[in-house]
């Protein structure tokens, strides 16, 4: 079995990211009622109701490393997918639609830290099919029920796309948890809720049937002017900056803790540690995790850092160098 | 959560392997250990999360399957549990007469002798095998000395569409668990069967047999205690030298068959018997990766015509009744498949047949005097 550390990172990124802005009112706890046979008959009614639309805008995705789904969210053929499926920017990739017929995508930008991509369908006179986003990132609250498609295994002509219905778990500042089941080749396809808006891209699972983990549209709307400025995304800013390789936590004393240390990270071989308290980066205070994002992404690879830690009562300071991230190897 | 758990990005399935080497080769797979990080709540953000939706409030937790509580009489009660005589649950069975029929998934169980059935009222019996049908991979059985059971209702499946809510039965028929058509009904063509064995091409001359190279995970060879580097001599009675004839051989049988398997072991010749299982599920699950939680079933390919549910359920629940949100069966339950694929048997690629089966059991036909 093969680890590979850009995956840790990508987990601690999302940690570090911090939640969406503007969220601070948020409706605690959803309703719990006893569900009823009205209930799941009228969500059977509504999915059925949107179902012959939105799995139009249901590609496959077929790449030299794997099959993976797809969805295409304007007339004029972009597609959001999961980002380890190009793996990079300007990847070409074949698309099999909901009918069967074969076209080309290329990928746009993507960020690696949520798993968030876009790409382009080539260009054809007829607009594509597609569906909406949803905008309002912060509606998707756990209890709400949901429904997935993708092509798990891989596009299958007699078989067609596959259907999940189910619940939001968890909903975290760069993602959702569902118990729509997900499996490999998946990966990209589109998460809805009832008004037929995509409220996640499907990315990853645990091992529990009720451990699937998909993108939330968070990271795409932070760029979305980019994308309707240009139509085109060319990078997502999200995520560049030199590599440091800690998660952190804020602390029962509100101070900036050291959670986690990525093996082989810049930070490891400085000698930071968990549990470790972030005092000051290059000599300004530290406060918060998004602050401390902040600082650390504002460096390129290469450029050193002072880090001003306190560990078990005493002051430290380190120089760590920052280091590339770890890039996933495609192919 | 344990650091054991795993997971995995979902683009496709690979590893490279001489029984797999055409079926998923562009595939690639990925699992990482460590995963559990995201989900623990010592890394919570600094912001109050929102909470997490608890189990009972999930799509198949507790307040959810209240929905579905009064459908019990036409679910739970007419599915039974065959389990070992140490009450280890091996399958479910569907109920189809009031005198002890039951329909249940034929791989599961190729010696009823060694099993029994325990009704949802408590009663425990014997099996009679009635008959055994292959190509549906079902068996008609009847508990011995057995009557006044609740019987199904069959419905029609034909109309059901993508999305519609399906109800069956979990824990050996004990609990309710609901999820919904979610694919096309179809066939599924067969791939035969398979040990789960990766063998050397080019087995020296000196050595007569195939040696094996790799074994998959969960295999019916690594569960028959087959290893890398044992030489097999003889497959089911023929004496082996070529891969290909091993392949041949085992290929052509049915998943869910136990054939005799003679090996080499540091000069030692020994016997084993392995119980095969689809080539698909093997394939799939080369490395375990394919985290259908609790395993997938031996056979799952090879049917006329299957529906396709997401109703979470386990290898020991097939057998088991498959209804819509009436009551009314549509299916039994004959594959769990993947993670996301369970398989079942539409009511009209069995009833019929079945009904014939049970009629002609209890109304043998009488000898004919030759005129």
């Amino acid at each position: 079995m093969q680890t590979r550390p850009s995956f840790r990172l990508i987990l601690i990124s999302i940690l570090l990211a911090g939640p969406v802005r503007g969220e601070e009112q948020r409706p605690r706890a959803p309703k719990a009622p006893q569900t009823d046979l009205a209930t799941l008959l009228r969500i059977q009614t509504d999915v059925q109701k949107l179902l012959p639309q939105v799995r139009q805008a249901l590609v496959a995705i077929q790449t030299g490393g794997g099959t993976a789904s797809g969805v295409i969210i304007s007339a004029d053929g972009l597609l959001l997918t999961a980002a380890h499926v190009p793996g990079g920017p300007g990847k070409d990739m074949r698309v099999i639609l909901e009918d069967g017929s074969v076209t080309t995508a290329k990928s746009l930008g993507l960020d690696k830290t949520t798993d968030a991509a876009l790409a382009q369908l080539k260009q054809r006179e007829k607009p594509w099919p597609f569906v909406k986003l949803s905008r309002e990132v912060i509606q998707a609250q756990p209890g709400e029920w949901c429904f997935a498609l993708g092509h798990p295994g891989g596009f299958d002509k007699s078989r067609g796309p596959v259907l999940r219905v189910g619940k939001i778990i968890k909903q975290t500042a760069n993602s959702l948890h569902t118990d729509c089941v997900l499996m490999g080749g998946d990966s990209g396809g589109p998460l809805f809720n009832f008004t037929g808006e995509v409220i996640g891209i499907h990315s990853q699972i645990w091992e529990n049937r009720d451990q699937n983990v998909h993108v939330s549209m968070a990271p795409f709307l932070r760029s979305w002017e980019a994308m309707q400025k240009s139509q085109v995304i060319k990078v997502w800013g999200v995520g560049a900056g030199g590599y440091l390789g800690v998660a952190t936590v804020m602390s029962d004393d509100v101070e900036l803790e050291v959670a986690d240390v990525i093996d082989d990270s810049p930070a490891q071989k400085a000698g930071v540690r968990a549990g470790d308290v972030i005092l000051s980066v290059n000599d300004d205070a530290m406060t918060d995790q998004q602050q401390f994002t902040a600082t650390v992404r504002s460096k390129a690879a290469g450029d050193t850092l002072k880090i001003r830690l306190r560990s078990g009562g005493k002051e430290r300071e380190l120089a760590v160098k920052l280091a590339q991230k770890p890039q996933e190897d495609s192919e | 959560m344990t650091n054991a758990e795993t997971c995995a990005r979902l683009s496709g399935i690979s590893t490279s392997s001489l029984e797999l080497r055409h079926f998923f080769a562009l595939r690639k797979f990925v699992i990482r250990h460590s995963a559990v990080l995201l989900l623990s709540p010592f890394f919570a953000l600094a912001d109050t999360p929102l909470p997490t939706l608890p189990p009972e409030q999930r799509t198949n937790g507790k307040q959810t399957l209240s929905a579905v509580s009064p459908l019990k009489p036409l679910t739970l009660d007419c599915a039974a549990r065959i389990e070992s005589v140490l009450e280890r649950p091996i399958c479910t069975a569907t109920i189809v007469g009031a005198d002890g029929y039951v329909l249940t998934k034929a791989s599961e169980v190729p010696d009823l002798d060694k099993a029994r059935v325990r009704f949802a009222d408590g009663r425990t019996a014997a099996l009679r095998e009635v008959h055994r049908e292959a190509r549906l991979d079902l068996v008609l059985a009847q508990a011995v000395g057995i009557t006044g059971l609740p019987v199904v209702s069959f419905g029609a499946s034909k109309p059901l569409t993508l999305g519609q809510w399906l109800c069956s039965t979990a824990d050996a028929g004990q609990e309710p668990r609901i999820g919904i058509v979610s694919a096309a009904r179809r066939a599924i063509p067969g791939t035969g069967a398979a040990l789960g064995i990766r063998m050397d091409e080019k087995t020296p001359k000196e050595v007569k047999g195939v040696r094996i190279i790799g074994i998959a995970s969960e295999s019916p060879a690594e569960i028959a205690g087959l290893q890398e580097n044992d030489v097999l001599l003889n497959i089911a009675g023929e004496a082996v030298a070529q891969y290909r004839r091993v392949h041949e051989l085992v290929n052509k049988r049915q998943p869910g068959e136990v054939i005799e398997v003679r090996y080499l072991r540091k000069d030692k010749e020994e016997t084993c018997r392995v119980r095969l299982a689809s080539r698909t599920k093997v394939l799939q699950n080369w490395e375990g990766e394919d985290f259908a939680n609790g395993g997938i079933s031996l056979r799952s390919d090879n049917f006329p015509e299957v529906l396709q549910h997401d109703i979470p359920l386990y290898p020991s629940d097939m057998g088991g009744p498959v209804t819509t949100l009436e009551g009314k069966v549509v299916g039994i339950n004959i594959a769990r498949v993947d993670r996301v694929t369970t398989f079942a048997l539409p009511v009209e690629a069995f009833r019929t047949e079945a009904q014939q089966w049970i009629k002609a059991d209890r109304h043998p036909p009488k000898a004919v005097p030759v005129k």
